[in-house]
C-alpha cells in the first residue's frame, strides 16, 4: 500500500484533514469537505509526487481516495 | 473619476466594462456586438449554445463590431466545455470567460492559440490559481451577482483581498448597475468592472419582452437565492418555479440532456432557462443580479455607456 500511503500523506496535506478520515472510500467532496480549487491543488500535488500528467477529464473521475489511488496504479 | 486602462492579453477596450456573459442566449451577437461597438467588450453566453449556433452567434457579433472586441463566457460545469472552448478559438474569439468549476487545460489552450483566459473567481486563492495557470485577468465575482455564485461575501470584502494576491488584472463583479458602482469598484482598485443585468435591460438584449418586465417590476425583496442542480447557489427573481423550487416541489427533468458533467436532478435549469429567455416566465428561472430593482429603464447600449461615462466622470 505504499501508494496509498503517499497519496494519504498529500491529502492531509492538501485538504487539512485527519490521516484517520482518508479512507479508500471517502469522498473528497462529501467527506473531506474538497472544493472544486482544492481538487485541483491535490491533482497538482499528485502530479508532481507521482511524475503523472493527469488530464482535466481524467481528473473528473477522481472522486474518491480509493479513485485516486486506483488512477495512480493503474499508470506505475 | 477616470477609468482606469484595463489590458487583457493584447487587448485594451475604450472603457474598461466587461459585459457579462448570460445563458442560456441570454447575452448574443446583438447585444455583445453593441457593447463591443461602444467601446467595452462584449461577452456572448456560450454555456447551452451547440458548436454550430456559437459559430454562428460569433460570426454575427463580429459582422456587428469588426473591430470591437468580442469573448465568450462557458461554465467548466458544461458537459460540453471542451467543445466549446475549441470551437471559440477556431473562431477566432477575443478572450474565453470561464467560471463555475476549475479547468486547468484551459490556460494551454488559451496559451497555444494566443487567446486570453479570464477566470471568474470569488475567492484570493482561486485567483493566484488562476494567474499561477496562466490568466490573463480574473473577473472577481461577489455574492452581489446574478446567476451562479461562488461565494456569500460581498464584492466589497473580496475585491481587496483578490486585489492584493495577484498582479494581473482584477475586475470586479456583483451588483453593479450604474456609474456610482462602478466608481465605488475602481476606489478599491478594480481596474475594471463586469456588469449583466444592466445590460438585459437594453434594446438590443434579445430575451422575451416577458423577462425584461420582470426585471423592471422586482423589488428588493423579490431577489432570492436558489440552489442550483448544477450544484452551486443561484440569484434569481422569485416567481411560481422558483417558489416551487423553495418548497422542494420543482417539476423533475424530463427530456435529460446531459447538458452537465454532474447535476442534481432537482429540476432541469436547462429547460427553466430556455423558459424564462422565451417569455415564459411561470415556469422559467429569471437569473438576476442583487440590485436588479434598481434598474428602471430599457434602453439601448450606446444610451447605457454614455451614462455611465458621463457618471463617472461626475463621481
Amino acid at each position: 500500500m505504499a501508494t496509498f500511503d503517499k497519496v494519504k500523506a498529500i491529502i492531509v496535506d492538501q485538504l487539512g484533514v485527519e490521516e484517520s478520515e482518508v479512507a479508500m472510500e471517502a469522498s473528497f467532496v462529501d467527506d473531506l469537505g474538497a472544493d472544486s480549487l482544492d481538487i485541483v491543488e491535490l491533482v497538482m500535488a499528485l502530479e508532481e509526487e507521482f511524475g503523472l500528467e493527469i488530464p482535466d477529464e481524467e481528473a473528473e473521475k477522481i472522486r474518491t481516495v480509493g479513485d485516486a489511488v486506483k488512477f495512480i496504479q493503474d499508470r506505475q | 473619476m477616470e477609468f482606469p486602462t484595463l489590458r487583457i492579453g493584447k487587448f485594451i477596450p475604450k472603457y474598461p466594462i466587461i459585459q457579462g456573459g448570460m445563458a442560456v442566449r441570454v447575452s448574443t451577437a446583438p447585444l455583445a456586438g453593441a457593447v463591443a461597438n461602444a467601446g467595452g467588450i462584449g461577452v456572448i453566453g456560450a454555456t447551452g449554445m451547440e458548436e454550430d449556433e456559437l459559430r454562428s452567434e460569433i460570426r454575427e457579433a463580429r459582422r456587428i463590431s469588426p473591430t470591437g472586441i468580442i469573448g465568450i463566457n462557458i461554465m467548466y460545469a458544461a458537459r460540453e466545455f471542451a467543445k466549446i472552448v475549441h470551437t471559440a478559438i477556431e473562431e477566432k474569439i477575443d478572450m474565453i470567460f470561464t467560471g463555475a468549476g476549475f479547468s486547468r487545460e484551459i490556460f494551454a489552450w488559451g496559451k497555444e492559440s494566443n487567446t486570453p483566459i479570464v477566470s471568474i473567481v470569488s475567492y484570493a486563492k482561486a485567483a493566484k490559481m488562476a494567474e499561477k495557470l496562466g490568466a490573463a485577468a480574473v473577473v472577481a465575482e461577489g455574492t452581489e451577482a446574478g446567476g451562479h455564485l461562488g461565494t456569500d461575501r460581498s464584492i466589497k470584502e473580496i475585491l481587496p483581498e483578490i486585489k492584493a494576491a495577484v498582479k494581473i488584472p482584477v475586475i470586479a463583479a456583483g451588483g453593479i448597475v450604474d456609474g456610482k458602482g462602478i466608481a465605488d469598484m475602481i476606489r478599491m482598485g478594480a481596474d475594471g468592472v463586469q456588469m449583466a443585468t444592466r445590460f438585459v435591460l437594453s434594446v438590443e438584449c434579445t430575451v422575451a419582452d416577458a423577462f425584461k418586465k420582470h426585471y423592471l417590476n422586482s423589488t428588493s425583496d423579490d431577489v432570492v437565492e436558489i440552489l442550483s442542480p448544477v450544484g452551486l447557489p443561484g440569484r434569481a427573481l422569485k416567481n411560481s418555479l422558483v417558489n416551487r423550487i423553495l418548497n422542494k416541489q420543482a417539476p423533475e427533468p424530463e427530456n435529460c440532456q446531459a447538458c452537465l458533467k454532474h447535476c442534481s436532478q432537482s429540476f432541469c435549469i436547462m429547460d427553466a432557462l430556455v423558459n424564462s429567455r422565451d417569455g415564459d416566465i411561470n415556469n422559467g428561472l429569471v437569473f438576476c443580479g442583487q440590485n436588479v430593482h434598481q434598474i428602471k429603464d430599457i434602453l439601448p447600449v450606446s444610451v447605457i455607456f454614455d451614462r455611465l461615462i458621463t457618471d463617472l466622470a461626475n463621481a
